[in-house]
């Protein structure tokens, strides 16, 4: 599913899964060597914003709150979703799903973790509506949840949703009912202090600017021994990547959160006592056109601009050969289950642009001039902006670059006010989730503010069967119409590379900068040599 | 009247003297001549930029590579020349400069003889001026700048209005001591308007200070405008020194490659260094008492 935005996207969690997925309940203690003193450092370029899980949007908000509340389901490279805290889960009828959780994990407080926490949260989180909660939006079919036993949650449904499951429970952080529940209302609960956590850490102390220091919680069921190696986590707040970079080389840190610049992997793969490591990308970075702009709304100046992009050259250039092309489609090539190999991306043509724009009633007499917003947090969206204004130019489009601070950013899509969107989203793990989010309308994410009706009845229909042979048909019917009027234009799936120190191992590698090496099974299994 | 005339005409002629004077004084200081030199230079990079550099744009095969033969600067993160980016970039900078001083200097001249020539408004007007010296200015322009979003005109507007106060409270100091002079009183008496006095008589007087003030706040408004730009504040549409510093922060590449930073820093340090001593060297050549030695 999807997040809301790149930034938005948060949502890091609980990864506990590769490992958890073959075998759950029986930690690899083989050479893990068991409990160590060791402190990791960790890097990142902002502060913790929100504390309280249900709210946060910003990536550290997101990593440092995984490592303390639990998401119910993993996911791995390919988008496929694994145990976590739920040990099974489907649907009894089109109506009711559920999730079995296992009964092993403990809150730091002592009390055990159980559907009850699970179902407070979900009721908690349709009762508050959490400003920039994630799994708000994936609850649109949901009426309630109920714990008929302290292992069973189960969602009462208005209609059938076939992905809401495995969505929510990747999503959705659960949070201990005894702490949230006093505060009454869990969208205004700061949680700031004297934090409980179900593991691998909790955190003990924070200094603003400067760091946020983890302890270790036990027993926690993914680490070897139910026991997280290294005792501490410390993230520490830097200005920038750079400064991030130096603190690494000089062995001020171990890791760096932050995904690195493309840039810069070939340098750091170069560098002696650096080790890079690849994450692979499940999300993808597009631009959109708003369809309430008169020139938009015609599919010949939206074609048109499609074909005025230079895709290679930006995958080549930008991030150095980091990219994978979709195909213009909104499924990426990673999701086999789903995805349309025969999807084709739209060529790089500007006699083809200028000829669309003739057809449209646009060219030398009747210039186009559009202005397209990018957050300029988003340091590869920034550079490749760039290079869309010069390729679109060739095609006569004048394109005016709005780049601005994220929450600007953030409240002008919100608000649609642009011509062009340009952004990425993080995670977007199931075609027939996001394609409610993107292209129904009303969607959270739908920026194109498209709303076509034969697109509408696909999408609806893939979220209406459990069927999988049917789901991938509509699903790839939606990308296909999506492609061929450009409702969406996705420029390519970016992998990630991370650096930490190569004194350090054992990270697990989850896909996405949110989850990355720094998602709670991960930290919990990380080991100095 | 005839008496009044010749009056004026000779106080013409001792300012063309005193000119000349100066002039020569200046020639002879070697740092203000290397200084006025550097200046003529960034300026005709500025004029000609399409003549030494094709303008940067889209993106180059060779990123982040050193100097050589092919890129004397080098290339940044997308592989366009940066010495290319610096040649064009000197354009904006110094246009910057220009627009938003001339604008600094105009509101801060006005508003500073206003308040020397008129006791009452000179109150307010100095409270005015004291205030907004007291801002802290860099926060303003960041929150201003941010708010209306990146734009030449924006940055213009900007440090143009965050830079009159100084520019007021330099010419008004040298203002309210020429407004005591005998021959304002006699100015006066003569009964010619207010406005005839300040353009004829205390505007002559001040000029040598609003001199260095405009060379002053133009350094300041280029250091001012590229701090903008790095802070991604700048106009992402066209090239300035600034921008190539933003760039080379955004894609972390300035520990790995100095040259990304060194060489628009260069151009502005010269810039600035350069009407730092130009201004010196004029003031030095202005004051009868330096001349002489």
């Amino acid at each position: 599913m999807r997040l809301r935005h790149p930034l938005i996207a948060v949502a890091a969690v609980a990864a506990m899964a590769a490992l958890g997925a073959c075998s759950p309940s029986a930690p690899d203690s083989s050479n893990a060597g068991g409990a160590s003193d060791a402190t990791l450092t960790i890097a990142t370029t902002t502060d913790v914003v929100n504390f309280n899980p249900l709210i946060g949007n910003s990536r550290t908000d997101n990593w440092i709150t995984s490592l303390m509340y639990p998401r119910l389901l993993s996911i791995s490279a390919d988008g496929a979703k694994s145990p976590l805290l739920a040990k099974d889960y489907g649907f009894t009828n089109p109506t009711t799903a559920f999730w079995n959780l296992r009964d092993d994990m403990k809150w730091s407080d002592g009390k055990p973790v159980t559907a009850d926490d699970v179902a407070f949260t979900i009721n908690s989180i349709l009762r508050d509506k959490p400003a920039g909660n994630t799994t708000y939006g994936q609850l649109v079919n949901v009426d309630s949840a109920s714990a008929p036993s302290p292992t069973r949650v189960e969602l009462k449904l208005k209609k059938p949703d076939s992905t809401v499951v495995t969505e929510v429970g990747f999503w959705m952080n659960v949070v201990p009912k005894h702490v949230f529940e006093p505060s009454g209302n869990v969208a205004k609960f700061a949680n700031d202090k004297d934090w409980v956590s179900s593991g691998p850490f909790k955190l003990t102390s924070v200094a603003k600017g400067q760091s946020y220091t983890l302890e270790r919680v036990t027993p926690y069921p993914f680490a070897p021994n139910n026991t997280p190696v290294v005792s501490k986590i410390v993230y520490r707040v830097y200005p920038d990547i750079n400064t991030e970079i130096l603190a690494l080389k000089n062995g001020e840190v171990d890791l760096i959160a932050n995904a690195l610049p493309p840039a810069q992997v070939k340098n750091l793969q170069g560098t002696p006592g650096i080790k890079v490591q690849e994450i692979p990308g499940l999300g993808y970075a597009h631009m959109t056109y708003n369809m309430k702009h008169p020139a938009l709304a015609d599919v010949k100046v939206r074609q048109a601009l499609a074909h005025a992009v230079n895709y290679e050259a930006i995958r080549s250039v930008v991030l150095q050969g980091q990219g994978v092309s979709t195909g213009s489609s909104p499924i990426p090539p990673v999701l086999k289950e789903f995805a349309d190999p025969t999807s084709k991306e739209y060529e790089f043509d500007v006699e083809k642009s200028k000829q669309l724009l003739t057809e449209a009633g646009y060219g030398p007499g009747k210039p186009l001039t559009l202005t397209m917003i990018y957050s300029l947090q988003d340091a590869v969206t920034s550079q490749w902006a760039n290079l869309v204004k010069d390729d679109a130019a060739k095609a006569g489009i004048t394109i005016n670059l709005q780049g601005m601070d994220r929450n600007t950013y953030l409240a002008k899509t919100d608000a649609g006010e642009y011509d062009i969107y340009a952004g990425n989203f993080a995670i977007m793990d199931d075609p027939t989730t996001n394609m409610a989010l993107t292209y129904l309308p009303g969607g959270a994410i739908n920026y194109t503010l498209v709303d076509d009706p034969a697109l509408n009845s696909l999408i609806t229909q893939a979220q209406g069967t459990t069927d999988k042979a049917a789901q991938k048909q509509f699903v790839q019917q939606a990308a296909k119409l999506v492609r061929d009027n450009v409702y969406d234009n996705v420029m390519y799936m970016q992998n990630l590379y991370v650096a930490h120190s190569d004194k350090w191992s054992g990270f697990v590698v989850k896909p996405s900068e949110l989850l990355s090496v720094v998602d709670p099974q991960s930290l919990a299994n990380a080991k100095k040599s | 009247m005839t008496t009044t005339v010749a009056g004026l005409d000779s106080v013409t002629n001792d300012q063309v003297t005193a000119a000349r004077a100066t002039w020569a004084a200046f020639r002879r200081n070697p740092l203000g001549m290397v200084s006025v030199g550097i200046l003529v230079v960034l300026v005709v990079v500025a004029i000609c930029a399409p003549l030494i550099a094709e303008y940067p744009s889209g993106y180059g095969d060779a990123v982040l590579q050193g100097p050589s033969g092919a890129h004397w600067f080098g290339t940044d993160s997308l592989g366009r020349d940066i010495f290319a980016e610096v040649v064009w970039g000197a354009r904006l900078s110094i246009v910057i400069a220009a627009l938003s001083s001339a604008l600094a200097i105009a509101i801060g001249v006005v508003v500073a003889v206003l308040g020397a020539y008129f006791p009452k408004a000179d109150a307010v007007i100095g409270t005015i001026v004291d205030l907004c010296l007291s801002l802290p200015v860099l926060p303003l322009m960041i929150l201003v700048a941010a708010l209306a979003g990146p734009s030449l005109i924006t940055l213009v507007l900007v440090i143009a209005f965050f830079s009159w106060p100084e520019v007021t409270r330099v010419v008004r100091s040298q203002a309210l001591s020429v407004v005591r002079l005998p021959y304002m009183d006699a100015a006066k008496l003569t009964g010619g308007s207010s406005f005839w006095i300040i353009r004829k008589h205390l505007l002559p007087a001040v000029a040598p200070v609003i001199v260095v003030s405009v060379v002053l706040t133009a350094s300041r408004a280029v250091l001012s405008a590229a701090g903008l730009a790095f802070l991604g504040l700048g106009d992402p549409n066209s090239w300035s020194w600034g921008r190539i510093l933003y760039d080379a922060q955004q894609s972390g590449a300035m520990q790995s490659a100095w040259w990304t930073t060194l060489f628009p820093s260069l151009a502005m340090l010269l810039l600035v260094v350069s009407a730092t001593l130009i201004s010196i060297a004029y003031n030095d050549a202005r004051n009868p008492r330096a001349r002489e030695d």
